[in-house]
């Protein structure tokens, strides 16, 4: 037991040193929110992954669930995941970065005015909150379950850690512990799904025990079941999940959009984005595939879980020897701290930029509002650690996350959309569609008792674009130079601009007409289309086999 | 208003995130290294601890050098 103290010690403090080290870089606002905008598309990569996965994303909560419900969860990380990634990649991003922005309600704002991104700002921020100290607890048990020291040490050690590096190094320390973690989590826990395919005989093997032997039905193996399903229906999870919800978490999520923010070039937050599809893919072989074989494994040894979310925890102690388990245990903190440090991170960019420096303090020097972003933090992780005590145990703190996530992400997709590709779209619009799709969302899982959140997203989403557009025809539309910069056809029309522009210098020139197209082209491998092209492909085979 | 400080040079910045990745990386990849029984291991746990922590210290070793060679470069300049 004490080799695994040691290894998971020595983890932390590497952390803590490395966050402490890395702030003397530090000096200014750019620096500390958007990593003085330096991050290669390596970076983005991990950085987006790590941040995506946690211990309610991730190991503990969709391990849980595989545990349950079987591969079903694997649509997640092999299809929701990579398309979401991908189009977000493709199409948002480029909006956000060129737009100079530091958050996403920034975008809003510029887009439809004030109204509409302070609600939705003000909507991120709770549900970051709550998740921070959700994060913390299950990291407290987590621990206290599998080496046996007390809980409220642990979360103090963990809050220290995670709370120290993020709020001395920023955006750029997030984004390199985020890195570690991703390398952690890939490496030292990917032998585990080696070791349980080895116990139980290969796929071949557990088909054979979990089909054959049990009688389980086979939907336990397909990760788009029919439309009867009790956890989810095929239908709805590319409905409802693909289209609506993963989209409007992969280009509305602060804490991923920002890592691509910090990008050093467009192109580089695009590509991280796109390329980050691969260990998302992966992932499902880290936590999914290992807790669909779990059953069986737990059989053979006559262990008893009594809830899913131990499954894995259970699992890793009964299985691994010393040392091993150690770097287990590194692993899973590896996930739990990179969710931490980036919505610490992303909340105090919004709490800087969406609400002190736009109505409280203006016009102050940029030491001034990098200060306020270090106090910003120490105060966020000093509410999320009061809330430690009650976050899973008061049901009304968990339902609010729950109901305003299910609120935010329809309507912000439907929005998003139409701010991005319908110039008309406009802010008289925008706000009474928002209001309505949320209330919407809200109506059908209170009132109506709908348990799909595909459902409640697609629903509320559709009724957002319905009223916006109803309400921005009946309403004036916004002014040229208002939309200049932040829709599809002008952003198109810039790169054009560029390429004249950059032609007259270089040789003198004059261009008339329309010029030729003829932008940096990046070394083959990393070619976006090729990158974007080879996930689909995998993608296809996955679904051809696990369909 | 004052004009904001100038900012850290964003190459500088990535060579040190790479070194300071490799350091954690290989400081890990040994402790567990240490720390694991490896010869009273069954064969493939053995075999799976070893590639494991083995991957991970030549991770760290890769982005150590590459972060070093990065920064010489960008100190030179």
């Amino acid at each position: 037991m004490y080799s695994n103290l040691i290894i998971t010690g020595v983890y932390l403090v590497l952390m803590f040193a490395a966050g402490l080290f890395f702030s003397k870089n530090i000096k200014n606002t750019s620096d500390y929110f958007l990593a003085a905008r330096s991050a290669p598309w390596f970076w983005i990569m991990g950085s987006i992954w790590a941040t995506n996965i946690g211990f309610l994303h991730g190991y503990l909560a969709h391990g849980g669930a595989a545990y349950e419900w079987g591969l079903i969860q694997a649509n997640f990380e092999w299809f929701q995941g990579p398309f979401g990634y991908i189009i977000s990649g493709i199409f948002f991003i480029a909006f956000y970065w060129r737009a100079g922005i530091y958050t996403v309600p920034q975008f809003l704002e510029r887009r439809y005015g004030s109204a509409l991104s302070t609600i939705y700002s003000f909507a991120w921020l709770i549900i970051f909150v709550v998740t921070i100290a959700a994060e913390l607890y299950l990291g407290g048990m987590f621990l206290k379950n599998i080496l046996g020291i007390p809980f409220w040490p642990t979360v103090f050690v963990l809050t220290a850690v995670v709370g120290t590096y993020t709020l001395m190094g920023g955006l750029g320390a997030a984004i390199m512990m985020e890195f570690v973690q991703f390398i952690i989590m890939m490496l030292g826990t990917m032998p585990l799904l080696f070791i349980l395919l080895n116990m139980v005989g290969g796929f071949t093997g557990l088909k054979n025990v979990l089909l054959t032997q049990w009688g389980i039905s086979s939907q336990y193996f397909t990760v788009l079941p029919d439309i009867h399903h009790p956890y989810g229906p095929g239908p709805w999870i590319i409905l409802g999940q693909c289209f609506v919800v993963t989209l409007g978490w992969c280009a509305g999520h602060q804490s991923m959009v920002q890592r691509n923010l910090g990008a050093r070039s467009i192109y580089d937050a695009k590509l991280g984005y796109v390329v980050a599809s691969i260990p998302k893919t992966l992932g499902a072989f880290l936590y999914i595939v290992p807790m669909v074989i779990a059953p069986v494994i737990f059989s053979q040894f006559g262990i008893f879980v009594e809830k899913s979310d131990a499954a894995y925890g259970k699992l890793i102690i009964n299985l691994l020897p010393q040392g091993m388990l150690g770097l287990f245990i590194a692993g899973l903190l590896s996930a739990g701290l990179s969710s931490i440090s980036s919505v610490l991170n992303s909340s105090s960019t919004m709490v800087i930029k969406d609400f002190y420096e736009r109505f409280f303090v203006k016009g102050k020097s940029d030491h001034h509002y990098f200060i306020a972003g270090r106090v910003a933090t120490f105060s966020i992780i000093a509410v999320s650690l009061l809330l430690v005590p009650v976050v899973l145990k008061v049901y009304l703190i968990m339902w609010l996350e729950q109901t305003l996530i299910a609120m935010v992400l329809g309507p912000f997709m439907g929005i998003l959309m139409l701010a991005i590709f319908w110039k008309r779209a406009n802010k008289p619009g925008s706000l009474a569609g928002f209001l309505t799709g949320g209330a919407f969302a809200i109506f059908l899982q209170q009132v109506m008792g709908v348990k799909i959140f595909f459902q409640i997203s697609w629903w509320s989403f559709v009724v957002t674009l319905a009223v916006t557009i109803v309400v921005t025809l009946l309403t004036k539309p916004p002014s040229r130079e208002k939309i200049e910069g932040l829709i599809w056809e002008s952003d198109f029309k810039a790169k054009l601009g560029e390429v004249v522009d950059h032609r007259a210098e270089h040789n003198g020139s004059r261009v008339t007409g329309v010029p030729v197209l003829v932008l940096h082209k990046p070394a083959w491998y990393l070619n976006l289309k090729y990158w974007a092209t080879a996930i689909l492909l995998i993608q296809i085979v996955l679904l051809f086999f696990f369909g | 208003m004052t004009e904001p400080k100038q900012g850290a040079d964003p190459k500088l910045i990535v060579a040190i995130q790479m070194v300071s990745i490799g350091v954690i990386l290989i400081i890990l990849g040994v402790t567990v290294y240490l720390r694991s029984p490896i010869g009273k291991m069954a064969p493939f746990f053995r075999l799976n601890s070893i590639l494991s922590t083995g991957a991970i210290f030549v991770t760290g070793v890769l982005f150590f050098i590459g972060g070093y060679i990065r920064y010489r470069k960008t100190k030179k300049k």
